[in-house]
C-alpha cells in the first residue's frame, strides 16, 4: 500500500487509533474528529513529509495532505480501522461553495507561488516605461530593450510558469506541464500568423479564420498564447488526467520517458486543435457584440466592456477586442472601443489600495504593495491574481467599479487615437494627433479617477473580511508551505526537534563560557522541565560520556549536535542519570536517550540549564532558534540551512 | 608529519570546556591534526570527535600533525595542553 508508512505516522500522531472518533477526507484534507486533541503532536505532523500543515477547526483536526488525499485516506481507514466515509466536499466552514468558488480558488492557487516574482516583473517593467517616459533612456537603447525583457518575459512566457504551477496543483508531472505551455508560446508557430494564410476557413460568415498551418491535415486555428492563462490551466488539466492513465498502463522499465511521450503528443496537439478555435471564435463573437452594442449606445457598451473586461482577459478572449481597435485605428483614425477597457486597471488599483490599507494579513498587505505600484503602470496580472481575485469580493466591486468607469468614457466618447502604454502611461494615447487635447481627454482623466475613488471606497468599506483575507493568506502560505516542504527534501535545510519538554532560553544565558560564547556551536539553552532526554533527529550517538551526563549525536544527514545536562554536572560522576542508549548505537528520533532526576540534581546544587548545541555550525550558512518560550518533545528546536546550493 | 604523545593528568581528563580550547587551538592551523588514543583516531578540529574518545585521567594520547606549519600546531597544541593543565 503506497501511505502505509504516511497512514501510521499520522495515526499515531493524532494520539493513536484509540484518540480517533472518525476520519473523513476533502480534496485534500484528512479531518479527524479526536476525543483528545491535546494528545496529538501537532509540531510533528506539521513537518512530516507528505503533510503539508495541520489546521484545526470547526470542531475538527485536519491534516492537510494534497490532491492525492483519498489514496492517503483508504490507507488512514485500512491501518487505523476506521468506518471510510465518503469524501466531504466542505471547505472548512463555508457551506455554499460552489463552482465559482471552486473555480476562482483554482486560479488563484495556481498563480500564488509566482505571485512574488510576477510583482515584481511588473514593477521593472513598469519602471522602464517610466525612465523611457521622463527621457532617462530611450526605448531604443540596450538599457531598456534589456529591462522591457526582464518586465515582459514572465507574461509572455506565462504559460510555461502556469505549466508548472497548475500541473503541480492537479497532481501532473511538472515539467510535462511546462514542456506544454512552451509548446504553446514557441516562436516559430506563433510568428506564423504574420505571415500568408494557406486557405481561409468559413471564409465570408463571421467566423472566417485564416489557417497557416495543418496538423494531419486538420486545420489549425492559431491564437497567441503568450500571456494567457486559461489555456494552459485547462491543458494541465487534462495533461495530469492523461498522464496518470499512462503511468499506469505503461511498464516501469520505460516509464520515464514514453509516459511524457504520449501524454505530451496527445495534450499539445489538442490544445492547439481545440482551445485555440473556441478561444478565438469566443474573442470574434465579442469583438462583433461590442461593436453592435456601441453602435446602439456608447454608454451600455462602456458599462459592459468596462465591467466585464478583467474576466475577458483571463480567458485571454480580450484579443477579439484588441483587433477590433487596431483595425479602428487604421481606418477611422481613432477607436472608442479599446477605450472603455481603460479604465480597468484604475478601478484595481483602487481596490488594492483600499485592501492594502486595511489588511491585518502581513503577506497579503507585503504582496499588495508592489501589486499597486505595477497596477499603476498598467501591470494589473499580481492586482487580480495575487490579491483582488483571490478575495473575490474585491474583483467584483473593481469591475464594477471598471463599469461605471467605462460607461463614463462613452458617455464622453473618448476615443483611443494609438495603441500606447498601459496604465497612467495610457493616457497620452486620448490625445489626438490632430485636434489636440480634446474633451475626450478630460472625459477620459474624469472617468478614470471616479474608477479609482470608487474601486477604493467600495472595497474599504464592504470588500473585505479578515475572514476572506485569511483564507487567501492560507492558500498562499500552503503554497510557499509547499515550496518549503520541497526544500526540506532536496536537503537545503534540516530540523533538528527538542529533546525535552521545558523553557527555551538564549544560548548566552549559559553560565560556561565555553557554551555561552558560541564557540561549542550556535544552538539554544533549555531547562528541562521533565527528566527525559530524547533523540533530537534519528542519527547515531558519536559520543556518550561515561558520566551519563553529556551526549553527541550525529544526524543522518550530519548534524553534529551536543547536549549537556546542567552545568558541571560531570562532577556528580554519573549519579542522577540512567543511560538507555550506548555510545555508537543507532538512534531514532524520540527514542529515549538518557533519564535524569531533576531533584537530586537540584538539590546536589547543579544548575540545570542544558545547552543544545550543534557542533559543526561552520557547516552550515545559516541556524535560526525556535521563538517559542515553551517546547515540548519532537516540537522543531533548530533550522539548519545549507551551505550548498 | 610531527606527533608527540602526552599523558592527561585532569581529573575530569579531555572533558568539555578543554576539548573545545583543544579543538580552538587546532582549527587555527592549516595541518591535518589528528589526535589517537586507545587505538582509535579522531581529527583534533572536530568537537565531536575527541569528546567521542572519552579520553579520562591517566590516558596517554598522541598528538600528529601533517602539513606546512606542523611544527607550529604541535607547539601551540603543547603549550595548550599544559596550560590546561591537562597534562604534560
Amino acid at each position: 500500500m503506497k501511505y502505509e508508512q504516511l497512514a501510521k505516522d499520522i495515526i499515531e500522531n493524532v494520539g493513536g487509533k484509540e484518540n480517533v472518533i472518525s476520519v473523513v477526507h476533502c480534496i485534500t484534507r484528512l479531518r479527524f474528529q479526536l476525543k483528545d486533541e491535546g494528545k496529538a503532536n501537532t509540531e510533528v505532523l506539521k513537518n512530516m513529509d507528505g503533510v503539508v500543515t495541520v489546521m484545526k477547526s470547526g470542531g475538527q483536526y485536519q491534516v492537510v495532505i494534497g490532491n492525492h488525499v483519498p489514496d492517503v485516506y483508504k490507507a488512514v481507514v485500512a491501518i487505523g480501522g476506521f468506518e471510510a466515509a465518503k469524501s466531504v466536499d466542505t471547505e472548512a466552514g463555508k457551506k455554499d461553495k460552489n463552482l465559482f468558488n471552486n473555480f476562482i480558488d483554482i486560479i488563484s492557487g495556481i498563480f500564488a507561488p509566482t505571485l512574488g516574482v510576477l510583482a515584481a516583473t511588473g514593477m521593472i517593467k513598469g519602471f522602464a516605461a517610466l525612465f523611457a517616459s521622463l527621457g532617462w533612456i530611450t526605448d531604443k537603447s540596450g538599457t531598456y530593450q534589456i529591462l522591457y525583457a526582464i518586465g515582459d518575459s514572465l507574461f509572455y512566457f506565462f504559460p510555461i510558469f502556469l505549466g508548472y504551477t497548475a500541473s503541480k496543483k492537479f497532481g501532473g508531472n511538472t515539467f510535462i506541464g511546462m514542456a506544454i505551455g512552451a509548446s504553446l508560446v514557441y516562436p516559430a508557430l506563433s510568428n506564423l500568423t504574420s505571415g500568408k494564410a494557406l486557405y481561409t476557413l468559413f471564409s465570408g460568415t463571421m467566423f472566417e479564420s485564416p489557417i497557416y498551418i495543418t496538423f494531419l491535415g486538420i486545420p489549425v486555428i492559431l491564437m497567441t498564447y503568450s500571456s494567457s492563462v486559461i489555456p494552459i490551466i485547462l491543458a494541465a488539466y487534462f495533461s495530469a488526467k492523461v498522464e496518470n492513465w499512462f503511468k499506469k498502463v505503461i511498464p516501469d522499465v520505460v516509464k520515464t520517458f514514453l509516459v511524457p511521450f504520449f501524454t505530451l503528443i496527445i495534450i499539445v496537439p489538442l490544445t492547439f486543435l481545440l482551445i485555440g478555435p473556441i478561444a478565438t471564435w469566443a474573442g470574434k463573437l465579442l469583438g462583433q457584440g461590442t461593436v453592435a452594442i456601441n453602435d446602439l449606445s456608447p454608454i451600455i457598451a462602456g458599462l459592459l466592456l468596462g465591467g466585464l473586461w478583467q474576466v475577458f482577459v483571463i480567458f485571454g478572449l480580450h484579443w477579439g477586442l484588441v483587433s477590433i481597435a487596431i483595425n479602428n485605428m487604421s481606418t477611422m483614425g481613432a477607436d472608442p472601443i479599446l477605450a472603455m477597457a481603460f479604465a480597468p486597471s484604475f478601478a484595481q488599483i483602487g481596490a488594492v489600495l483600499a485592501v492594502m490599507l486595511k489588511t491585518k494579513q502581513q503577506k497579503l498587505k507585503t504582496l499588495s504593495v508592489p501589486a499597486f505600484i505595477s497596477g499603476v503602470f498598467g501591470v494589473t496580472e499580481p492586482a487580480i491574481y495575487g490579491v483582488t481575485l483571490p478575495l473575490k469580493k474585491p474583483f467584483i466591486i473593481s469591475c464594477i467599479a471598471a463599469a461605471i468607469g467605462g460607461g463614463l468614457i462613452g458617455v464622453f466618447d473618448s476615443k483611443m487615437y494609438m495603441l500606447g502604454g498601459l496604465g497612467i502611461f495610457g493616457i497620452p494615447s486620448f490625445i489626438s494627433p490632430t485636434e489636440g487635447i480634446t474633451f475626450g481627454l478630460w472625459g477620459t482623466l474624469i472617468a478614470i479617477t471616479v474608477a479609482f475613488i470608487l474601486g477604493f471606497i467600495l472595497t474599504f468599506l464592504f470588500g473585505f473580511s479578515q475572514k476572506s483575507a485569511a483564507e487567501a493568506d492560507r492558500q498562499f502560505q500552503q503554497a510557499t508551505a509547499e515550496a518549503d516542504a520541497e526544500e526540506e527534501l532536496l536537503g537545503k535545510k534540516e530540523i533538528i526537534f527538542s529533546p525535552f519538554n521545558g523553557e527555551v532560553k538564549p544560548l548566552s544565558d549559559i553560565k560556561d563560557a565555553a557554551f555561552s560564547s558560541g564557540a561549542l556551536g550556535a544552538g539554544v539553552a533549555i531547562e528541562p522541565s521533565e527528566g527525559k532526554l530524547v533523540a533530537p533527529v534519528s542519527g547515531t550517538v558519536t559520543t556518550l560520556f561515561p558520566t551519563k551526563h553529556a551526549i553527541g549525536i550525529t544526524s543522518d544527514q550530519g548534524a553534529e549536535i551536543l547536549i549537556h545536562i546542567g552545568m558541571n554536572t560531570v562532577q556528580l560522576e554519573g549519579k542522577f542519570f540512567t543511560a538507555h542508549t550506548t555510545q555508537g548505537a543507532r538512534v531514532e528520533k524520540g527514542q529515549l536517550l538518557i533519564e535524569f532526576d531533576i531533584n537530586g540534581i537540584q538539590s546536589a546544587g547543579f544548575d540545570l540549564a542544558t545547552p543544545v548545541v550543534i557542533t559543526n555550525t561552520s557547516h552550515y550558512k545559516e541556524i535560526n532558534e525556535t521563538k517559542e518560550k515553551q517546547i515540548k518533545i519532537g516540537e522543531p528546536l533548530l533550522t539548519l540551512i545549507n551551505d550548498s546550493e | 608529519m610531527a606527533e608527540k604523545t602526552f599523558n592527561i593528568t585532569a581529573d575530569t581528563g579531555i572533558h568539555a570546556r578543554p576539548a573545545t580550547i583543544l579543538v580552538q587551538t587546532a582549527s587555527k592551523f592549516e595541518a591535518d591534526i589528528n589526535l589517537e588514543y586507545n587505538g582509535k583516531t579522531v581529527n583534533l578540529k572536530s568537537i565531536m570527535g575527541v569528546m567521542s574518545l572519552g579520553i579520562p585521567k591517566g590516558a596517554t594520547i598522541k598528538v600528529t600533525a601533517s602539513g606546512a606549519d606542523e611544527n607550529d600546531a604541535l607547539q601551540a597544541i603543547e603549550e595548550t595542553i599544559k596550560k590546561e593543565g591537562l597534562g604534560e
